[in-house]
């Protein structure tokens, strides 16, 4: 046994990040998304967490001089059926790559305890897998969403509570290992749910709550969760109401702004950046 | 000395020195019921050669403060000794002040707070901090880190360790000797290289490096803090067992303890909250259940109070319960900006 001498690594003043395919979210994130670490990017539906995750299985393929991981990705999905059409209408703002979608691996997930199972099958899928030009190595899981998993099917009480935490840190500990052993950036979608009282909730980063479309909210599954994710990103949006005139009348257009802020992280100050989606591009603004 | 000049039986004096206790000093550490397991001797006689040795070591020393028990201090020898132990500052002084100092050597202290309050960049700022030369009141150690969570981030570990240089840089300006001989030469990276990380990916690798620690730290005897972080992750994953849970962490605190005394170093176990469920209500505590409350000498819980971040001495044998404010900044743990808002009002 015998410690890591951190001046031996790869880079030894960065920990190796994955470009999210835009140079104003890669600065406001320390150049990307973390590997060997778990990122959570919790968000109410309709916010773009799906979409900035598809751009990150396209952007993952760029070569490590652009940014990338130049590796291919998973991408495990429970919600929807997979947005096969956006992740295709996105690939056209990356033509660099040469057939991105065959470089994305996806599989459905039915229960947490499948999850599980998946996972552990992964580890030989993701130590088999030769480096070749049509197939490179994975390096980027995906999950989305690890809230819809668990919200159904455990019971509010004590008993299931406890077994559900405990599987928290069974999946949580899997994923950290493989993004340990394989230089994986791993990604886990997180919901979220009203905070219902007004009096102080648990404070779990940089704020009590969080607000979205002027709604209370805080990340769905609790404190344990919390406890299982490296950096928890959290990304919201708020319907603004332009003045407009129209042909002498005054009139009300409605804008949504989008914004994505640090709840905590390990390397990462509290902050936040505006990003915009588009039909071909996800992207941040400058401030 | 020679086990052959004390007054004992020749059949005695011959087993002692098969045994390969050869010289007195080598007897002082040992119990008797050691000796006696170790030569097959009965317990009187084991007795009987340690009083022996005891005198003579009693003889040759001056002062004549023998102990009673071999290896036992008294109480003022403790005081004395633990007077000159240093602490490792955390580079906030109201922490440090509440905390008698600052982290204490020679002691297991348990750090808990909620995801995002600051307990790992609290870890990777005491590994920084130990390495402050001596000539600024530091240790001049190295730091052990062993992560068990993937948290520690060098790019964080870089930023701190800078800070760190700069104050020491400005500490050195500001007291215009010449200390030529400790200019502050040394590089953000060198920081880097005096911490020995280990990773650590399941429960089994965590107790079996914290089983090599003793040899580890043996070899590289400048290590003056270990950082498990945290001590936690591993162990709430649906542990069958709950009565094997409390051993192997029990024993790991057994361990740390006695790695602390034997190498005057200090540990910190980083540890989550949970809510625990009593008398019909949910309840924020520190993880690892109730035994494990008992392991640690010192126990410190960060929690937020408002917008500011918190320390509280929860448990501690030398000072009393007291909390002060900390921030986490771009630079690391530092004191707490509406302190220094007081200080500089009054």
């Amino acid at each position: 046994m015998k410690p890591e001498d951190l001046l031996q690594r790869l880079s030894p003043t960065h920990t190796q990040k994955c470009t999210v395919g835009c140079p104003v979210l890669d600065r406001f994130l320390g150049g990307g998304i973390p590997c060997n670490s778990i990122t959570e990017l919790v968000a109410e539906s309709g916010c773009g967490k799906t979409q900035i995750s598809l751009q990150l299985l396209l952007s993952a393929q760029l070569p490590t001089s652009l940014g990338g991981l130049s590796g291919s990705s998973i991408y495990l999905y429970s919600e929807s059926p997979f947005p096969v059409r956006r992740l295709h209408q996105l690939s056209s703002s990356f033509p660099t790559l040469h057939n991105p979608l065959d470089k994305i691996l996806t599989h459905p997930l039915h229960s947490a305890h499948h999850l599980f199972d998946v996972l552990s099958q992964l580890d030989s899928l993701l130590s088999s897998r030769r480096d070749t030009p049509s197939s490179p190595p994975i390096k980027l899981i995906v999950i989305d969403s690890i809230a819809a998993l668990f919200r159904f099917e455990f019971e509010n009480n004590p008993r299931d509570l406890k077994q559900r935490s405990g599987l928290f840190f069974r999946i949580s500990s899997k994923l950290k290992e493989q993004a340990r052993r394989f230089g994986l950036a791993v990604v886990v979608i997180n919901q979220v749910v009203d905070v219902m009282n007004d009096s102080d909730g648990l404070r779990i980063g940089n704020s009590t709550c969080l607000y979205t479309s002027e709604r209370k909210v805080c990340a769905a599954l609790g404190l344990s969760w919390a406890n299982c994710v490296n950096t928890r990103l959290f990304l919201s949006r708020q319907e603004e109401r332009i003045a407009r005139e129209v042909n002498g009348d005054d009139g009300f257009s409605t804008q949504t702004r989008r914004f994505i802020r640090v709840a905590f992280a390990p390397h990462l100050p509290d902050s936040y950046c505006e990003f915009v989606i588009t039909g071909e591009k996800i992207f941040g603004l400058e401030r | 000395m020679e086990v052959s000049s004390l007054p004992i039986s020749a059949s005695l004096r011959a087993k002692l020195i098969s045994g390969g206790y050869t010289s007195i000093s080598s007897l002082f550490s040992v119990s008797h019921s050691d000796i006696a397991r170790d030569l097959k001797i009965s317990e009187n006689e084991a007795l009987e050669i340690l009083r022996v040795a005891s005198q003579r070591r009693g003889s040759e020393r001056s002062n004549g403060t023998s102990s009673i028990v071999n290896g036992a201090q008294s109480a003022w020898e403790m005081l004395n000794e633990e007077k000159s132990l240093g602490h490792i500052t955390t580079s906030c002084s109201e922490l440090d002040d509440i905390l008698g100092g600052g982290i204490s050597c020679k002691e297991v202290t348990e750090i808990g707070g909620v995801p995002g309050i600051g307990k790992t960049q609290l870890g990777i700022q005491l590994a920084v901090n130990v390495q402050i030369p001596m000539d600024y009141g530091g240790l001049q150690g190295k730091a052990v880190y062993i992560d068990t969570e993937g948290s520690f981030m060098v790019e964080r570990a870089l930023q701190i360790a800078e800070a760190c240089l700069e104050d020491m840089r400005e500490y050195h300006g500001f007291l215009k000797r010449d200390l030529q001989a400790c200019q502050v030469n040394m590089q953000p990276k060198d920081f880097l290289e005096n911490i020995f990380y280990f990773r650590v990916c399941s429960y089994t690798e965590q107790i079996a490096v914290v089983n090599y620690l003793e040899k580890f730290i043996s070899e590289h005897k400048d290590v003056k803090v270990v950082i498990i972080d945290s001590i936690t992750f591993h162990f709430r994953q649906d542990f069958d067992d709950m009565a094997l849970r409390t051993r192997l962490l029990g024993g790991m605190a057994l361990k740390l303890m006695k790695l602390a005394k034997k190498y005057t170093l200090a540990v910190i176990l980083l540890n989550q909250v949970t809510t625990k469920y009593t008398e019909g209500q949910y309840q924020l505590t520190l993880a690892l259940g109730d035994s494990w409350s008992h392991a640690c000498t010192n126990r410190v819980i960060l929690y937020w109070n408002g917008n500011e971040r918190y320390a509280y001495i929860d448990k501690s044998p030398s000072v009393r319960s007291a909390a002060a404010a900390y921030s986490v900044t771009g630079r690391g743990i530092r004191s707490s900006v509406s302190n220094y808002k007081r200080v500089k009002m009054l």
